[in-house]
């Protein structure tokens, strides 16, 4: 008698510490993926920046220091993605796929290219010709958003 | 250019031009391309995920054992019109020719002088239907006895515009092959023409392309919807992922008037709601 209320005095301890841990979690866990969501949206500011200057809408001086804060932006993308991060955006529209962490070495190549199609937008952004901006602007947003978009994000089924 | 094997005359520079074009347009590089494994581009052997299982997509390249070498411009018509081999047998719609059936006659001999001018490559991978669901099979053969059409039939514009644009949209580019979705029988409900789909291309959600103001694109401007052809990217700043930055590949390839042309059709369209039952 005495053996199974320690045994189910010790089960209720850990069942509490358990939830109590599972609770931090979800808290760090909400953050992050508020953190990310902020993160996209700062890069579609940034493309949107310069995309105002391929429609006359802005400057240049305007469409450099979007395309500067892109590539800043850009580095900071793994940190918003921690191991057990995965989950719904939100807005619940999308949902981050365990291939980011299941396919570490592919997630990473996937950021490297947004990272060299970003300094390529910059260089074509401060040399001011508009064709060479498009077609940069181009393969950024299809290449570099599009193509990690592609392989690590997904759209949550309603 | 010397003639290839089999053929009476030499390959024609500007269909065979004419045919790249189409062939960028549909995008059948993206799906007759073994991708993950860095295949042939139109060698086949990719494997979609389908309703009617895993489908290995065929060698397109004139190869003559493994590919389409030696087919004539009937046997090529017959495909991609009706959906039936040289040998008889029928493909399955996981293959869109009920779109394509829509193609002109000289759209396919275009297309067809194109695919003739690329290099033979041989794919010994075994294309068709690892196993077919049975079911699924069937009813795709009902639904598709029964729907007479998988585009509302409507007064044709006088518009060139607009009439290119339904040509690119409805035929060329099948959009309503993720868009449209489909009717308990399995085919394309025409009612809600490009409406969206909770279950398209590999079960995945494909948005509503209609100009309904809330479920749709409708407070997109053509210059939006074209933009998003381009290079992918949305009104609020997102770029597309998933399945569609794969069509943006293809889009991305046409010119600006095609694009546009695209565009001007979608606004046109009847506005439709998509709801859960979509």
């Amino acid at each position: 008698m005495k053996l199974t209320l320690k045994l189910l005095a010790l089960g209720g301890l850990l069942a509490i510490t358990a939830a109590g841990s599972t609770a931090a979690l979800a808290v760090d866990k909400d953050q992050v993926i508020k953190d990310r969501q902020a993160l996209m949206k700062q890069q579609g500011g940034d493309m949107g920046g310069v995309k105002g200057f391929l429609d006359d809408k802005n400057d240049q001086a305007t469409a450099t220091a979007k395309a500067t804060d892109l590539v800043d932006a850009i580095k900071k993308i793994p940190s918003v993605f921690p191991p057990d991060s995965g989950g719904p955006n939100p807005d619940g529209k999308y949902t981050a796929k365990p291939e980011i962490w299941s396919d570490a070495k592919g997630f990473s190549a996937a950021v490297d290219t947004a990272t060299e199609k970003a300094t390529a937008l910059l260089a074509a952004v401060k040399g001011g010709d508009k064709t060479a901006i498009q077609t940069a602007f181009s393969d950024m947003g299809k290449n570099g958003c599009g193509g990690c978009h592609e392989k690590f994000r997904e759209e949550i089924k309603k | 250019m010397s003639a290839a094997p089999g053929t009476c005359r030499a390959a024609d520079s500007a269909a065979v031009a004419r045919g790249a074009y189409l062939a960028a347009a549909a995008g059948c590089d993206q799906c007759h391309t073994d991708g993950k494994n860095a295949g042939a581009a139109y060698a086949g052997g990719r494997v979609m995920d389908t309703e009617f299982g895993a489908i290995v997509t065929p060698n397109i390249t004139p190869d003559r054992a493994t590919g389409i070498g030696g087919w004539s411009e009937a046997d090529f018509i017959r495909a991609m019109r009706w959906g039936i081999a040289p040998d008889g047998t029928h493909y399955v719609t996981a293959f869109p020719f009920p779109y394509f059936a829509g193609l002109t006659d000289s759209d396919l001999a275009d297309l067809k002088a194109y695919l003739d001018s690329l290099a033979p490559v041989s794919n010994s991978k075994s294309a068709g239907a690892a196993s077919l669901a049975l079911f699924a099979r069937a009813r795709a053969a009902i639904g598709a006895a029964i729907a007479a059409n998988i585009a509302p039939s409507s007064p044709p514009s006088k518009d060139d515009k607009i009439v290119r644009g339904s040509y690119l949209t409805a035929t060329v580019g099948h959009c309503g092959d993720c868009h449209t979705p489909l009717t308990w029988l399995g085919a394309p409900d025409v009612d809600r023409y490009l409406a969206g789909s909770h279950g398209g291309f590999e079960g995945r959600r494909a948005p509503n392309i209609t100009p309904d103001e809330k479920t749709g694109i409708g407070s997109w401007s053509e210059d939006d919807i074209a933009s998003l052809l381009k290079d992918g990217g949305t009104p609020d700043g997102d770029f597309v992922g998933g399945s569609m930055a794969e069509i943006v590949r293809n889009t991305t390839r046409l010119t600006d008037d095609d694009r546009r042309a695209i565009a001007a059709y979608l606004k046109t369209l009847p506005p439709k709601v998509f709801t859960k039952n979509n």
